[in-house]
């Protein structure tokens, strides 16, 4: 991985020495050994701080959103499941092509942090890792660990049988095989839920739904979230005058809506990027939710996994005439 | 029902509606427990909360004189939810009242001296309690030459009509400067913006406050204006306003650095405005 | 106490008083009402701060009926209760909570529970990556704000009653505590201090912090900081001194219905935005720079307690990492 961040941090310094870009956005060590944080480097002599690890799980392209209204270009770095991100944006008009300058990178899988620091120290120094296939090896200031990808990557990376970048302006590092084995159902865990009966999977979700805070994180991170302003939120003055659709207060019925309206409104556009999941504070397992209208879309509407064209229209934006009605 | 809890509005009767504007109306209430009303002091300047129970709760600046002992009233322009909500009501609709909060009006170093008001549009509310209070005679014998100038987009706009163009103008040791921003036919007034309007009177510092209470971009010329004819900082007062929700310096929203504005203003003296950061 | 007579125990409190204890599921800790000790989980720093049960996420203040008139009825009131399993950090956290809900108007939603409630701390006897109680002045031992605080050491819980409220409950559950082997536990409780003062990685120095922050409102280090953060509410709701909170109507369209009043939070968008569509903090720069100095200074200033007490949650939940550790030593840092 040494080269992968020495060949990003080298792209960074030349957009950043143009003057073609404003940012990059990429990825620098965090504040333990194990995470990596976002990070926005402005000058070259920033890049430095940029890093590659199999700590860079957070999504970094809802950040162009920020800079929606400057007339700015924007770098970012983005794996293959994030690269989904920067073609729905341009679908939906969010965000323009010529805006963005994508440094996709190969990844090979991101690290469970709770299984490192079962294992490592929180307070080592990553010093470099090697992607080995099918394993990496920490190399830290408190000795070397080797981490089975098998027994040891996010879940989510476990079910990636394909890690190619949709979309990229530049491929940074050299290729590694996506961590997933052919053959996996990303809906297998919705079809778990499906099998229930009614009243087993409304106590599952009633347990689930009881404990949201309304942090509004599972929003906020979301890519395909991108109202300007939020009608799951409140009544917003000069908005929604003398209308509250949801407050902010918590009640399971309240809680339910949330969810389940936000689920419908990211029909179509979730790119299962498992970044809701993942920041939940009181774990719980949204990505099931989405990825149920997703199989449904796929079932009913033929969907497949939406941001993988640039070119493809919304699935809620169009409709065939064969499109199934038997609800009518 | 206990009033020991502060989150609680008592029943208030709408009693009398005073259009003012095309968007402004002034309330007259009156608390429906007798008790409650005879008990009820306010200070020039301090707020109160509203309720329009199912719609919501928003804080006003309490426009009546605390001499007026009979009611107290609200101006108070439509703007959003509540707003709009409570300029849908009639008299004798109920209301919730929680108040008064905030802090006042500093009418005892005033004393002895000369006072001068500047407001516009909706600004003068605030201003008016404190002017009624200084204009009461209990009080007048209290206080020196007072002068008014008030401005407004037009001469609909003018709120308190029967004050400024009336009531005030007949009191003793009183001045009232009134302007809108342009000619209209049924005006014979100045015509101009406050701040302009301000220099060109040239009010002298000596023995003297200033209040100013309006838009932040007219608070800020009147400033300047103020501070070219002489006047230091801490001789002039203004109010803050800031989004509320609890008026009891719980709920965190109001604060501008270490300060609740529902708790140590909605007064501010100048030198005090400079030294809290510019986060309002 | 015999450390294997604590579900007992429990268990006994959880027949005359509403027994408030850790329980975990699908991997979040939390304080909830347990009738079975057996639920109890005393193993990690909750996931959810123990402010749940004085300021709980959503609140019903009154309801109102305006069908013959107009009628409004608090709903105020709290059972008596045994907040059981409360870590010093999350005790300092309601210290710093009490002057908000006092001062000239008293939050009676707050403090009925609050008076209604005893407190039982528990000790810390591990020290995890996140936690920095220390650079706030507080420590894995202390109980202050606890009425009783328990230590678990090897064969015994050392109880230690600390108000009169606790000794109501000491005598209460007397069956239960024994006074044999007392100063044996007062020192097992000295060295696991020791023991554990030794273990915290984050070193915090807060020497000048306040200062300069004070000096550094316009510094562009805010816009830096603040352009990863995503805006949610992780950081706020989870903070035990955290307490901002929103008031809304629900109308049930019949002329009845309720005020209530849930959490807010200073990082969202639309919290001091105006009606007239006015907002002085429009941006993640200046929330975020409000909530650091709400934390680091303005607490301080207003109540002469910090607003953090080193908890450590906020750190480890915060989606994009950050880190107010690393804040406090970036303050320090930058020119």
């Amino acid at each position: 991985m040494r080269d992968t961040v020495t060949q990003l941090r080298k792209e960074a310094a030349r957009l950043l020495k143009e003057g073609s870009v404003k940012y990059v956005i990429g990825y620098a060590q965090g504040t333990d050994v194990a995470r990596a944080a976002p990070f926005f480097a402005t000058v070259p002599g920033q890049v430095n701080t940029l890093t590659w690890t199999p700590f860079c799980v957070p999504n970094l392209v809802k950040y162009l959103l920020d800079f929606r209204y400057e007339d700015a270009r924007l770098a970012v770095v983005v794996k293959g499941c994030d690269s989904r991100a920067v073609n729905r944006l341009i679908q939906d008009h969010q965000f323009p092509r010529e805006r963005v300058v994508v440094l996709a990178v190969s990844c090979g899988g991101m690290l469970d942090r709770d299984k490192v620091l079962a294992v490592v120290e929180p307070g080592a120094a990553l010093l470099e890792v090697e992607d080995r296939g099918a394993d990496y090896v920490l190399k830290t200031d408190r000795g070397e660990f080797v981490f089975e990808k098998r027994e040891a990557l996010l879940a989510k990376c476990l079910e990636c049988v394909d890690n190619a970048p949709v979309v990229a302006d530049l491929v940074v590092g050299r290729q590694v095989s996506p961590p997933g084995r052919p053959g996996v159902d990303r809906f297998a865990a919705v079809r778990a839920l499906e099998r229930l009966d009614a009243a087993a999977r409304s106590a599952f979700w009633d347990r689930h739904f009881s404990r949201c805070l309304r942090c509004f994180a599972c929003r906020n991170v979301c890519p395909a979230c991108n109202c300007k302003e939020c009608s799951l939120e409140q009544a917003v003055p000069g908005w929604q005058q003398g209308v509250c659709w949801l407050s902010k207060r918590t009640s399971l019925g309240l809680n339910h809506m949330f969810h389940l309206i936000r689920m419908y409104h990211v029909t179509g556009r979730c790119i299962d990027c498992g970044e809701c999941a993942r920041v939940c504070p009181v774990n719980i397992p949204l990505r099931e939710l989405y990825r149920k209208v997703a199989k449904d879309a796929n079932e009913l509407l033929g969907m497949s996994l939406p941001g993988l064209d640039p070119e493809e229209k919304p699935l809620l934006t169009t409709y065939q005439a064969t499109d199934p009605d038997e609800f009518m | 029902m206990s009033h020991e809890n502060p989150l609680l509005p008592r029943p208030a009767t709408i009693q009398k509606i005073i259009p003012e504007t095309g968007d402004v109306k002034t309330f007259r209430l009156t608390l429906d427990d007798a008790e409650a009303m005879a008990a009820w002091h306010h200070e020039p300047g301090q707020l109160g909360m509203l309720s329009v129970f199912g719609v919501g709760e928003a804080m006003f600046s309490i426009s009546s004189s605390p001499t007026r002992r009979e009611y107290i009233e609200f101006s108070i322009k439509r703007m959003g939810k509540v707003t709009r909500a409570l300029h849908e009501l009639e008299a004798g609709c109920q209301v919730g009242l929680r108040g008064p909060y905030g802090n006042h009006f500093p009418y005892e170093k005033f004393k002895g001296k000369d006072l001068l008001f500047v407001g516009g549009g909706i600004g003068l509310a605030p201003l008016r309690s404190l002017i009624d209070f200084v204009l009461a005679e209990e009080n007048r014998g209290d206080y020196g030459r007072v002068e008014i100038l008030y401005g407004a987009r037009s001469y609909d706009d003018l709120c308190f009509k029967y004050d400024v163009l009336d009531g005030w103008v007949r009191q003793p040791g009183t001045v009232v400067y009134t302007t809108i921003d342009r000619a209209e036919e049924r005006w014979t007034g100045h015509v101009g913006f406050v701040p302009a309007y301000l220099e060109e009177v040239a009010p002298t510092p000596e023995n003297k406050y200033a209040l100013i209470c309006g838009p932040p971009v007219m608070i800020k010329f009147v400033m300047q204006a103020l501070q070219k004819l002489g006047f230091r900082e801490e001789q002039i007062y203004s109010t803050l306003e800031l989004r509320m929700k609890c008026g009891i310096g719980k709920c965190g929203r109001c604060n501008i650095g270490s300060k609740f504005v529902c708790l140590e203003g909605p007064v501010f003296n100048m030198v005090e405005i400079g030294q809290l950061p510019p986060e309002f | 106490m015999e450390r294997d007579r604590l579900a007992a125990f429990l268990d006994q409190i959880a027949t005359r008083y509403h027994l408030v204890a850790p329980v975990a599921e699908d991997g979040v800790v939390d304080y909830r009402r347990v009738d079975d000790a057996r639920k109890v989980v005393l193993d990690e720093l909750s996931t959810v701060p123990p402010k749940t049960h004085f300021f709980p996420q959503t609140e019903e203040l009154y309801s109102y009926s305006t069908v013959t008139g107009l009628e409004i009825k608090e709903i105020v009131g709290a059972p008596a209760a045994v907040l059981f399993g409360v870590r010093p950090c999350d005790l300092k956290g309601f210290l710093a909570l009490d002057p908000v809900f006092a001062g000239r108007f008293r939050d009676p939603y707050y403090w009925s529970k609050r008076e209604r409630t005893i407190i039982i701390g528990l000790s810390c006897t591990t020290v995890q990556s996140t936690c920095f109680c220390q650079a706030f002045g507080g420590s894995p031992v202390d109980g202050e704000g606890a009425d009783v605080l328990f230590t678990p050491l090897e064969a015994v819980y050392l109880v230690e009653i600390l108000t009169s409220k606790g000794e109501q409950l000491a005598a209460e559950f007397s069956t239960f505590l024994g006074t044999e082997g007392v100063e044996e536990a007062l020192r097992g409780k000295e060295a696991l201090a020791r023991e554990l003062d030794g273990r915290f990685i984050r070193q915090v120095d807060l020497e000048g912090v306040k200062e300069k922050a004070d000096r550094m409102f316009d510094h562009p280090y805010w816009r830096r900081l603040a352009r990863r953060c995503l805006g949610c509410g992780i950081c706020t709701f989870l903070c035990p001194t955290c307490h901002c909170f929103d008031v809304v109507d629900e109308n049930r369209g019949d002329r009845t219905g309720l005020r209530v009043r849930c959490w807010d939070s200073c990082m969202f968008t639309d919290f001091t935005l105006h009606t007239s569509g006015h907002n002085p903090r429009p941006s993640k720069t200046e929330r975020l720079r409000n909530r650091i100095l709400h934390k680091l200074k303005y607490h301080l200033d207003r109540y002469g307690l910090h607003g953090c007490v080193g908890c450590g949650r906020c750190v480890a939940k915060c989606p994009v990492n950050i880190d107010i550790t690393k804040v406090i030593a970036e303050i320090r840092e930058v020119d």
